[in-house]
């Protein structure tokens, strides 16, 4: 982790002096203030009860300059309200376009999970308030590493392939409690086709994964004076992960419907098999853009390997489950969210932006709703 | 800001008062034979060479005039908060940077006639000998 902050910094401290020996340095950035108040004794995304902005709130500059004709280097400084609005470098890469078609960047990036992977923070760009958080709340976004671009088109196809390969590092809350995951080799594919009004988008990517989670360690110390081999099953580390996704859209500029769906699966380990996905749709009247969003998050696919359990003695095989479920439990959930929103482009580079969101918990069945406002913002 | 709302009233006026025919307009020494879609592609950064091999460097006029919504809509098929949105997406994934933008049609041609890469849109009543008008 050290290590791997002093990389960045070092990337950071190139790319700041390459815009010092530039003159044509371009700057750029984008602000979401994003309040939201949830009805009496819910929380959803972090918000509760009385009105927040710091949840999903953040302020962001880009700095790109030049090197020459053919490199460019780009660094995002990106202050967050879940992160108290500390500023961070979260993107710093150098690009280099090696031909029109095709480019190589290098330094810290976006990993390009999701159709709006790239400018998921840039509220501007798309017409949620948010973008949909059962598809799109993954606890890591960036990557540390090389991405290969490549683009073009034939006739009214048009098409993009990107590869990137390099480690992900990123800390998370699980059930409430921190954790850190690391995910080694990671190999990323993905496609983009656009024809006439439709977009279509695929994503298949590999890693070795490592979970470090505090509060499993107890239950895991257990389980191995019962049986290492189950022990190492349920742990992730180093063991193989695979996350496949796909979108498509269709937009006539009058109105559009796009759903995008993703997949989690990592075998070898405690976390379950998960699969999520969203449908949106909305009208663009003039300067409103009213919407409609249906996500599904689903991460309650059965507790695995209980079949392994049947091999114990018949004694041991009650506590052995017992351990085995509670390993995999706080992970588990499954829920449903609707919202319906307005976007208001109240010039072209402000929007305003409303919506109400119900999660429905499908496992007790809980309701949390929330009303968030927000202003998108670009220069 | 007041300053650029009372600039924007009067561009706003001084276009709408004449009725707005717009052209799409290279130099005379471009020879490439453009399309509405080629032209699209063009402003909005995916064709960034002309047949020819040349470089694009397409003109955009100010976000708030009327010749460029009218642009937007009519070329681009699109609103300009619309097209100001994808530029978003490209320039804040360092995937492009939008057109450069001026505030008039003289501004336009005056780019326009010195250096036979660049492509803008003027009202056809601007038209000069400087620049050459794209059928499309």
């Amino acid at each position: 982790m050290i290590k791997l902050n002093k990389n960045l910094s070092v990337i950071a401290v190139a790319v700041l002096a390459t815009f010092q020996a530039q003159a044509d340095i371009r700057i750029n950035g984008f602000a979401n203030l994003t309040g939201g108040i949830t009805s009496s004794e819910d929380s959803l995304y972090d918000y509760d009860d009385n009105i927040g902005f710091a949840s999903q709130s953040l302020f962001a500059i880009q700095v790109s300059g030049d090197i020459n004709d053919k490199m460019t280097a780009t660094g995002q400084l990106v202050a967050r309200g879940s992160n108290d609005y500390s500023a961070d470098f979260e993107w710093a890469y150098i690009t280099y376009q090696t031909s029109d078609n095709t480019s190589v960047s290098a330094g810290r990036l976006r990993m390009p999970l999701f159709k709006y992977s790239a400018s998921l923070d840039v509220g501007y760009s798309y017409h949620w308030v948010v973008a949909p958080q059962s598809v799109y709340g993954v606890p890591f976004n960036n990557i540390d590493g090389v991405r290969f671009d490549y683009s073009g088109y034939t006739g009214d196809l048009e098409y993009s392939f990107q590869f990137t390969t390099g480690n992900i590092d990123s800390e998370f809350t699980l059930a409430g409690a921190s954790a850190a995951l690391v995910i080694d080799n990671v190999v990323a594919i993905t496609g983009d086709f656009a024809y006439k009004n439709w977009k279509f988008r695929g994503v298949y990517a590999t890693g070795k994964v490592n979970f470090d989670i505090p509060d499993l360690e107890p239950a895991f110390t257990q389980l191995s004076q019962l049986s290492a081999s189950l022990s190492d099953k349920l742990q992730a580390s180093d063991d193989s992960g695979i996350f496949y996704g796909g979108s498509i859209e269709y937009d006539v500029f009058d109105w559009f419907v796009a759903a995008e769906y993703t997949g989690v699966e990592i075998s070898d380990s405690f976390y379950p098999d998960e699969v999520n996905y969203y449908v949106t749709a909305g009208i663009r009247t003039g300067k409103w853009t009213p919407f409609i969003t249906y996500e599904k998050s689903d991460l309650n696919n059965g507790p695995k390997f209980l079949s392994e359990i049947s091999g114990f003695p018949a004694a041991f095989q009650p506590g052995v489950t017992q351990l085995v479920v509670a390993i995999q439990q706080p992970a588990v959930a499954e829920d449903n969210t609707i919202s319906v929103g307005v976007r208001y482009d109240l010039d072209t580079n402000v929007a305003l932006k409303a919506d109400i969101v119900k999660r429905t918990n499908d496992i007790n069945d809980k309701e949390d709703s929330l009303l968030r406002f927000a202003v998108n913002y670009v220069f | 800001m007041l300053k650029k709302m009372l600039l924007t009233a009067t561009l706003l006026c001084a276009t709408s008062s004449v009725l707005a025919e717009l052209v799409v307009v290279v130099n005379p020494a471009n020879a490439n034979a453009l399309d509405s879609k080629t032209v699209q592609r063009i402003f909005l950064g995916k064709d960034k060479k002309f047949a020819d091999g040349n470089e694009t460097i397409a003109v955009n006029q100010a976000a708030a005039t009327e010749i460029r919504q009218n642009f937007d809509q009519e070329v681009l098929g699109r609103s300009s908060s619309q097209v100001s949105a994808y530029w978003s997406k490209l320039v804040f994934t360092g995937k492009g940077i939008p057109p450069k933008e001026v505030a008039t049609d003289a501004e336009v041609i005056d780019l326009v006639s010195r250096n036979p890469s660049v492509i803008g849109y003027i009202n056809k009543a601007s038209v000069t000998d400087a620049v050459k008008i794209v059928e499309m």
